[in-house]
């Protein structure tokens, strides 16, 4: 026998997050997210006021609000593009199999892959949101550096928490799928429906009934989708139209509560993630 | 005394209500190499993840080197090879090698040596997905014993290979039981392992058909083995002991009355150079699958133990 180091928890998790980093800096859909997101920015910033005529740069809530509503369109259809394989993939190629027998929990191997595909999403959401942010500080309206950046910090940690949820989300639905195509399938599918559908039939319900019981549901609703939490945090902290989330300014739901769901989603999605990985056959 | 290396005792398994192993019980020493065979769906993979600690028995204890098996598995004294593992494309053999090596804790320049060992330092810096099928299967062979493992659990590891990479493969298995290594080949390749076995685990159905060194299991499988010679025509007719055994001109004789038989030609007939043709490997297992057959056809059910 090899004398063999015993590696310390932390290690473990570094070593499998740096083998996921190296795949996913390999994966051409990273090339395709990290442009996307440039474009998206500078397009917002750049082109955001051409719309209304004039070709200056728009202002603040504006930007905010652009960016938001194609974010929330964009970041989790990335965040499907870089994970929707990560556990489906690693047992069709037959290394999930065989990592498990390694010395390495199942835990371990979560945490590493998050990370690593946390730090491939946010490094493009932070870089290409950052330069928006940084444009704006230097040839904008002259709003004040402090407000940019708190709105655009918003932004971006936000953003970054919905890249997070739905990077679990496709850890889940990897988990549960026999196969990658239907792993994407399934993920498109709910795509289609939380940024779409979910939105829609919200909307219904507020022109059906304005009752004091639709209303106390809708924002109920609201929580419960991530991507019309995502959208009314960045909007009611913007003061930009909130369109069919016009029920949370007249409810006065505060930004702590809407960032606190925020934050709660991730946590409950990994923690029933590992579950459902902790009690998965391979 | 030889340690045990793997003790399975009444371990059953079942899938919902399928049964993928039933009673099953076996001892296996250490430093030996066990082939374990079986029709597709048998019972191997479920044996071998119990082994690895991937699936806990329903009922039964699985022990290695003495300790009960952990569903964490993680025991860094076990090397495995799953079948037809394709690694991580984007990455390259020495990347691949060096993953595995780093959760083990196993340094760089193992990784080179075995590299180097493995024929695989000219393409360490090329994509796996550019590795042809013996390639990788050498590069998973590799990875088996980064940390010299105790015991080395092989799902078909030649498997789509040609016969010379086939060749390398059970020459490095041969290398790792000399060495002191326990090793189970999971194989339907009967004429490959025949030569290399110590014991062998024939699986029908969930249950152990049979369990042995190949002496054993052609003794208690009723074998015939065949003795040809130019004049038993003639001496059947003078020597009417033979006649039991004559039939489409040899002698048909159970494995275990081959000394009996021996002696008899040698010191009865004067015959000293009849040719012997004994039952192989192969042999043995159809019998046994035939066996386990005609039981289902008549609607017996199997029980535990070999039979």
């Amino acid at each position: 026998m090899l004398t063999i180091a015993k590696r310390p928890s932390l290690g473990l998790i570094w070593v499998i997050a740096n083998k996921e980093l190296k795949d996913s800096l390999r994966n051409r859909w990273v090339l395709v997210v990290f442009a996307i997101f440039w474009v998206l920015a500078l397009s917002m910033t750049f082109a955001g006021s051409a719309v209304s005529g004039t070709l200056a740069l728009p202002s603040l809530s504006s930007v905010i609000a652009s960016l938001t509503t194609v974010s929330v369109f964009i970041i989790p259809l990335a965040a499907i593009l870089l994970s929707h394989d990560a556990f489906v993939g690693e047992e069709e190629a037959g290394t999930l199999c065989l990592l498990l027998t390694y010395p390495v929990s199942k835990s371990q191997i979560l945490v590493g892959k998050l990370l690593a595909h946390c730090t491939v999403t946010f490094t493009a959401i932070t870089s290409s949101y950052g330069s928006s942010a940084a444009i704006l500080m230097l040839f904008g309206r002259g709003e004040a550096w402090e407000e940019i950046l708190s709105a655009f910090g918003l932004l971006i940690a936000s953003s970054c928490l919905l890249a997070t949820i739905f990077i679990l989300i496709s850890y889940l639905v990897s988990l549960k799928s026999a196969e990658k195509a239907r792993a994407v399938g399934s993920l498109l599918g709910l795509w289609f429906a939380l940024v779409l559908i979910y939105d829609l039939l919200l909307l219904a319900l507020l022109v059906a009934d304005l009752g004091y019981g639709s209303q106390w549901l809708v924002n109920l609703l609201i929580l419960l989708n991530p991507t019309d939490l995502y959208r009314a945090i960045n909007l009611v902290s913007a003061g930009a139209p909130l369109g069919s989330l016009g029920l949370l300014a007249q409810y006065e739901w505060s930004l702590p509560l809407l960032l606190g769901a925020c934050v709660a989603w991730p946590l409950l999605l990994l923690f029933w993630t590992r579950r459902v990985f902790i009690t998965k056959l391979v | 005394m030889s340690q045990i290396a793997v003790s399975v005792r009444q371990v059953s398994h079942f899938f919902d209500e399928r049964s993928a192993l039933n009673e099953l019980s076996f001892s296996l020493p250490s430093g030996q190499l066990m082939a374990l065979l079986g029709h597709n769906g048998a019972g191997k993979s479920t044996l071998i993840k119990m082994i690895l600690g991937l699936l806990r028995p329903t009922s039964g204890e699985v022990n290695v080197f003495g300790r009960a098996v952990t569903t964490s598995g993680a025991m860094t004294e076990i090397g495995y090879l799953p079948e037809n593992i394709s690694f991580y494309d984007k990455l390259t053999g020495h990347e691949v090698l060096s993953y595995f090596a780093a959760l083990k804790g196993i340094s760089k320049q193992t990784v080179n040596r075995l590299l180097e060992e493995f024929g695989l330092a000219y393409a360490q810096h090329k994509s796996v997905k550019d590795y042809s099928k013996g390639m990788k299967q050498r590069l998973g062979f590799a990875q088996a014993i980064l940390a010299r493992p105790r015991l080395l659990l092989l799902d078909e590891p030649t498997v789509g290979l040609d016969p010379q990479a086939s060749q390398f493969i059970y020459h490095k298995i041969k290398q790792l039981v000399t060495q002191g290594s326990t090793v189970i080949v999971c194989t339907h390749e009967l004429q490959l392992v025949e030569s290399q076995l110590d014991l062998a685990l024939i699986l029908g159905r969930g249950r152990r058909l049979a369990f042995g060194t190949l002496d054993e299991l052609l003794h208690s499988g009723n074998m015939n083995l065949r003795v040809e010679h130019p004049r038993l025509d003639s001496l059947v007719v003078t020597h009417p002991l033979l006649k039991s055994f004559y039939a489409d001109g040899g002698l048909n004789c159970p494995v275990s009355q081959r000394e009996v038989l021996m002696k008899y030609l040698i010191l009865e007939c004067q015959l000293y150079d009849v040719k012997v043709s004994t039952p192989d490997l192969a042999q043995v297992y159809h019998a046994k699958m035939a066996q386990m057959q005609v039981l289902n056809e008549l609607g017996l059910s199997l029980t535990p133990g070999d039979i």
